[in-house]
């Protein structure tokens, strides 16, 4: 396998003068060419607010994850430009991709060592991720010692160890069972009014969507567009099964539903 | 306490035992069924083996040998470590060079390096040094599975931490240091532990054919052996070379590579 390592350049939204952390316009990602072209995503417009936790919804194959990584920089775009208030957005993954070699020290310390930040700072910074995650007694355990939702911990203490105001989510708890899911839900939401930053989430799980986000954004499939938009005005601290959260749930799936059918047709 | 301990490298050692054991009776049944040469050489047991050994030792000769083809193997091996690494990861990292030498490589690895051993004796056996033909062989025997090890170790990296490394920030010498050379550390042991095996052989085909101006090694021993047809000399011969083989296995590579394992949760304990 060969990985070219190149850099697009970044648009980057001034942090003083606008309120926006991201801005997508037109954005258009074509995988292949000719006739065995595929469009991923065709003309995705959107813009998430500094400190706003965004759900980006959308059945599989809709070219949410590729939204995604377009957003952290690791896709290139057939059109259309995105610009981000920081010039690398923290990302986590399905798989918690923490590496098996080093300790979950080791790994939550790792962007700090990328950054050549100095040691003694690096101890401090980790020792404070890790009691957030609550990962604290197992920081000298290897990844493959951790269940699935402590793997997911570990990575997300690693995203958060890159200070980026910015955390792209694909799909994080979609491997994990319905109880441990829950937790991660509410430590996530703990954290994120804790570090006050901004959040898009990708999942396919409706209520998984409703529980955290401030917003939303119903995506629609081949090719991918953004489809309805719904702010989610319940307060929280919410749970999976309040009316509230299972009304709007209800609610998002027949519009899904909808979308899915009429693509069957 | 103690004795549980001794009891459980016992019931480890057991099945070795065991092994061992019934090589050694298959091996003396057929001297006892009266195995012997064309020429009518009975053939030695292992009991003669062994004192064919001990002989050797008292007269000065395997101790010596067994220095010399080891300082040799040494030398010759990490001369074909250096070479093969820098081969390995040029090739890996550069698509070029992959489809330039990729696939000679892998034939090099699959020629038995003996064949290398009559041309090193034309060309570089000079004045009395015949150690330089000697290392030749064993770094042809051994670089190409160090270089392909080099290779398919990087080839095996997950995509996934790539990914990762591209989405911390990190580049150049922070992605190999932080990165590829951790995650292919397992594979890299896998092939220097190889590479020993071919490193070893090759000197053997070595010793045996180009002789030993600069000092007999086993290789020399087993010919000497042959030559004045004393057979537990030659028996005695093969059993170091094999006791060696085994020995740097077991003490080296073995015990590197099930650390390696158990710590990343690959070794099932």
């Amino acid at each position: 396998m060969s990985v070219a390592f190149r850099s697009r350049p970044r648009l980057l939204i001034d942090e003083a003068a606008d309120e926006v952390a991201v801005r997508l316009e037109g954005v258009t990602k074509v995988y292949g060419r000719g006739r065995a072209a595929v469009t991923a995503l065709d003309n995705v417009s959107l813009e998430v607010v500094r400190g706003e936790f965004v759900c980006i919804l959308g059945a599989s194959g809709c070219g949410k994850s590729t939204l995604l990584s377009s957003i952290a920089g690791l896709d290139r775009l057939s059109g259309g430009q995105i610009e981000t208030s920081v010039a690398r957005p923290a990302l986590m993954f399905q798989e918690a991709g923490l590496l098996p070699w080093l300790t979950v020290r080791r790994n939550v310390e790792l962007p700090l060592r990328l950054r050549h930040i100095p040691e003694s700072e690096r101890r401090v910074t980790v020792n404070r991720l890790l009691a957030m995650v609550n990962l604290i007694d197992f920081a000298e355990s290897r990844p493959h010692e951790l269940s699935g939702g402590m793997r997911q911990r570990a990575a997300l203490a690693r995203a958060l160890a890159q200070d980026s105001q910015l955390l792209l989510m694909d799909e994080p708890f979609a491997a994990l069972d319905a109880i441990t899911r829950d937790t991660l839900h509410d430590d996530l939401t703990r954290i994120w009014v804790e570090c006050s930053n901004t959040i898009v989430f990708v999942t396919h799980n409706v209520r998984e969507a409703v529980r955290l986000a401030d917003r939303v954004v119903l995506m629609t499939s081949r090719p991918g567009r953004v489809g309805r938009i719904w702010e989610v005005d319940i307060p929280r601290p919410r749970t999976l099964d309040s009316a509230e959260v299972a009304a709007l749930a209800t609610e998002i799936t027949s519009q899904l539903r909808l979308e899915v059918s009429s693509e069957d047709r | 306490m103690r004795t549980a301990r001794l009891r459980r490298i016992g019931r480890a050692l057991m099945p070795r035992v065991l092994a061992v054991a019934i090589l050694v009776g298959a091996w003396q049944f057929l001297v006892v069924i009266g195995v012997q040469s064309p020429g009518g050489v009975p053939l030695p047991g292992p009991g003669d083996a062994v004192g064919a050994m001990a002989d050797l030792t008292r007269q000065g000769l395997l101790l010596p040998a067994l220095g010399n083809t080891l300082s040799r193997a040494a030398t010759g091996y990490v001369l074909a470590l250096v070479i093969g690494t820098v081969i390995g990861a040029a090739v890996a990292r550069v698509p070029v060079l992959r489809s330039a030498v990729g696939s000679l490589l892998a034939g090099l690895q699959t020629l038995p390096s003996v064949v290398w051993v009559p041309i090193a004796a034309l060309f570089l056996v000079a004045d009395g040094h015949d150690e330089n033909a000697m290392y030749f062989v064993v770094i042809m025997g051994a670089f190409p599975s160090i270089a392909m090890g080099v290779m398919s170790s990087y080839d095996n990296i997950p995509p996934l931490t790539f990914r990762v490394a591209r989405s911390l920030g990190a580049r150049g010498p922070q992605l190999y240091r932080h990165f590829i050379f951790s995650a292919a550390l397992p594979g890299y042991v896998a092939a220097m532990k190889q590479a020993w095996a071919f490193s070893w052989r090759s000197l053997m085909a070595a010793e045996l054919i180009i002789g030993s101006l600069t000092g007999a090694g086993l290789g020399t021993l087993l010919d000497n052996g042959r030559s004045l047809g004393y057979l537990p000399e030659m028996f005695a011969a093969v059993l170091t070379i094999l006791l060696v083989g085994i020995a740097v296995d077991d003490i080296l590579f073995s015990p590197l590579e099930r650390a390696l394992l158990r710590r990343r949760g690959l070794l099932v304990a």
